[in-house]
């Protein structure tokens, strides 16, 4: 995903389609991978050490700062503490385990469908977490438009991953089934990023914690049809790449028209939250703060993440 | 760029400057129209899908008609209506191009004021809205009913041509000037609300004498993004709809050659035809 900071403009907005270390990053671990007989066993490079999904929590995630907002925007909007709440597309659970972490009294279900991540997710995260958490912690490998889950206060669709559905039509009856899942006064929240890089073909890398490179890359985005073409790939310090190890065949979905579909759900009211940047005029780069704030409107730029909250 | 709503309070204070002695209208068409060209791509188009060529056409959001005076004047059994909501635009055509044409031309056109979701008849084989002006519809409910009034003004084999403007600098704000010798046209993007997809939009006229007409035309739009034209297209009853492209020659110059790409990468700043089949 791209990071989670704006910036202004972005450091690869010149940066044109193929990712820069991607060939030769390929060569040699097509090289390592057949390593010639007489030598001796080639030792494993990073890449081949690294595990996918550990990567992917210290790059893209931040759960803390997202509970954190959360519970906050909930309470100003229904006055109370958000208990149960819903990840969906959850992958490895990451959010669900901190949600439960941070209060006793919380419950989080957790929907995907990829089994092999969900049980990467327990065995790193539940278990780990401690039996008191594992036991909050419910996964369900599912199709996030099924509605026989028990209802939540809080659903919670992070990384852009409502973008797997393509058409309005599989949109929307996702939305219709998040609009059922809710109790009462339930708040749904979709991640959102958009700005004129989100449209063209870009990659973007930034170092992460460990000495190691993440790279975004959106290979295609068809002006036609939205679709997007994108991958996550990391590059470690011995220059091994751990390539396309994430690759999402997306629709970039646009703000109004998720607002369209969220009030045809059924949504009483869609506020957006904007990530505040902070930078003087005329800085290279405005640096993500973390802090997100409500707007009603905003003048586009380079890059930018936002919160779509839906109101029940 | 469309016509609609013009705000002429910016006239050029001295009665000399070259400002006031310039008609907006005629700047406009010399800046942004090509309706020679728009009528030969139109033809094509609905020959290709078709297999047989167009009579009749109606020019939503017509303006000053320059269009419909093009079509009825391309062949002699062509036929062209043209609607606005402006009986002023409308009339300065009427002097400029519809009386001028000569009345046999004159008597294959008709010129409606009139919203253009009204128009539902005669049915034509051919509607078009060019210059983007559809964008005016900020709602999808609103563009759905325009979409909608226009399947159900077309004969059963109709094809609906509209433009579209897209690209990375669609979306911020920006200007952008084009020198035509005698005056200088300005496209100014006031505002691009990334929210909303509300888009505020100027068309200036700047002379050699220093004089200018400040918002010889505004827009108050809606910037419909691909995909939504197509799912509400679909949605209205159309059957199929075409997303054209122009090829680009070495310089990357456009050639007036469009053709149908299945994909295409984002540019900063394109402008191209969609045909919906009824």
């Amino acid at each position: 995903m791209p990071k989670k900071t704006a910036k202004k403009p972005a450091i690869t907005a010149k940066t044109v389609a193929k990712p820069p270390a991607g060939k030769k990053a390929a060569a040699k671990k097509a090289a390592a991978k057949k390593p010639p007989v007489a030598k001796k066993a080639a030792r494993p490079t990073l890449a081949q050490r690294a595990d996918k999904h550990t990567l992917y929590q210290t790059s893209v995630q931040s759960p803390a700062v997202d509970i954190e907002f959360f519970e906050g925007e909930f309470a100003k909007m229904r006055g109370r503490k958000p208990l149960r709440m819903r990840e969906d597309f959850c992958g490895t659970a990451l959010l669900s385990t901190v949600w439960c972490q941070s209060d006793p009294k919380r419950t989080a279900l957790g929907v995907d469908l990829d089994a092999a991540t969900l049980a990467w997710g327990r065995a790193h995260n539940l278990e780990r977490a401690g039996t008191d958490v594992a036991r909050r912690v419910k996964l369900a490998q599912a199709d996030v438009r099924e509605t026989r889950f028990a209802k939540v206060d809080l659903t919670l669709a992070m990384n852009f991953s409502y973008c797997v559905f393509h058409t309005r039509d599989a949109l929307a009856s996702y939305f219709n089934a998040a609009y059922q899942g809710l109790v009462r006064d339930g708040v749904f929240v979709l991640e959102v990023y958009g700005g004129t890089e989100s449209m063209s073909v870009m990659t973007e890398e930034r170092p992460v914690r460990g000495n190691v490179t993440y790279i975004w890359e959106q290979e295609k985005f068809n002006t036609i049809d939205h679709h997007t073409l994108c991958h996550i790939s990391w590059r470690f310090k011995d220059d091994s790449v751990l390539e396309r190890a994430f690759t999402y065949d997306w629709r970039l979905w646009t703000l109004p028209e998720l607002r369209e579909l969220l009030l045809a759900a059924g949504f009483r009211d869609v506020k957006f939250y904007f990530e505040r940047v902070d930078g003087d005029e005329g800085d290279e780069f405005l640096t993500g703060t973390g802090e997100f704030i409500a707007r009603t409107e905003i003048d586009n730029q380079e890059a930018w993440l936002a919160y779509v909250v839906a109101l029940k | 760029m469309p016509r609609s709503s013009a705000s002429s309070k910016s006239r050029a204070s001295a009665r000399s400057t070259l400002a006031a002695q310039a008609d907006r209208h005629a700047l406009y068409e010399r800046a942004v129209q090509d309706p020679e060209g728009d009528v030969k791509f139109f033809v094509r188009t609905y020959r290709k899908i078709r297999g047989h060529d167009p009579v009749s056409m109606r020019e939503d959001f017509c303006g000053t008609a320059a269009l419909c005076e093009a079509w009825a004047r391309s062949s002699p059994e062509r036929t062209a209506m043209g609607v606005d909501l402006s009986q002023d635009t409308m009339n300065w055509g009427l002097e400029h191009h519809i009386v001028p044409a000569g009345r046999e031309i004159a008597s294959r056109v008709t010129l409606v004021c009139e919203d253009v979701r009204e128009v539902k008849r005669p049915k034509v084989d051919l509607t078009c809205a060019l210059n983007f002006s559809y964008n005016c519809f900020k709602t999808r409910a609103e563009l759905l009913s325009y979409f909608t009034a226009v399947h159900a003004g077309l004969n059963r084999d109709g094809v609906f041509l509209l433009d579209m403007l897209g690209g990375t600098e669609s979306i911020l704000e920006g200007t952008t000037d084009n020198d035509h010798g005698d005056f200088i046209y300005r496209w100014e993007q006031a505002k691009f609300d990334a929210f909303s997809h509300d888009f505020q939009c100027y068309i200036h006229f700047l002379f050699p004498d220093g004089s200018k007409i400040y918002r010889a035309f505004s827009y108050d739009w809606r910037l419909w993004m691909a995909p939504e034209l197509r799912d509400i297209l679909l949605e209205a009853g159309f059957s199929n709809v075409h997303f054209y492209w122009e090829k680009t020659d070495a310089k990357g110059e456009g050639t007036g050659v469009f053709y149908e790409p299945d994909y295409v990468e984002n540019q900063e700043i394109w402008w191209t035809y969609i045909a919906a089949e009824r």
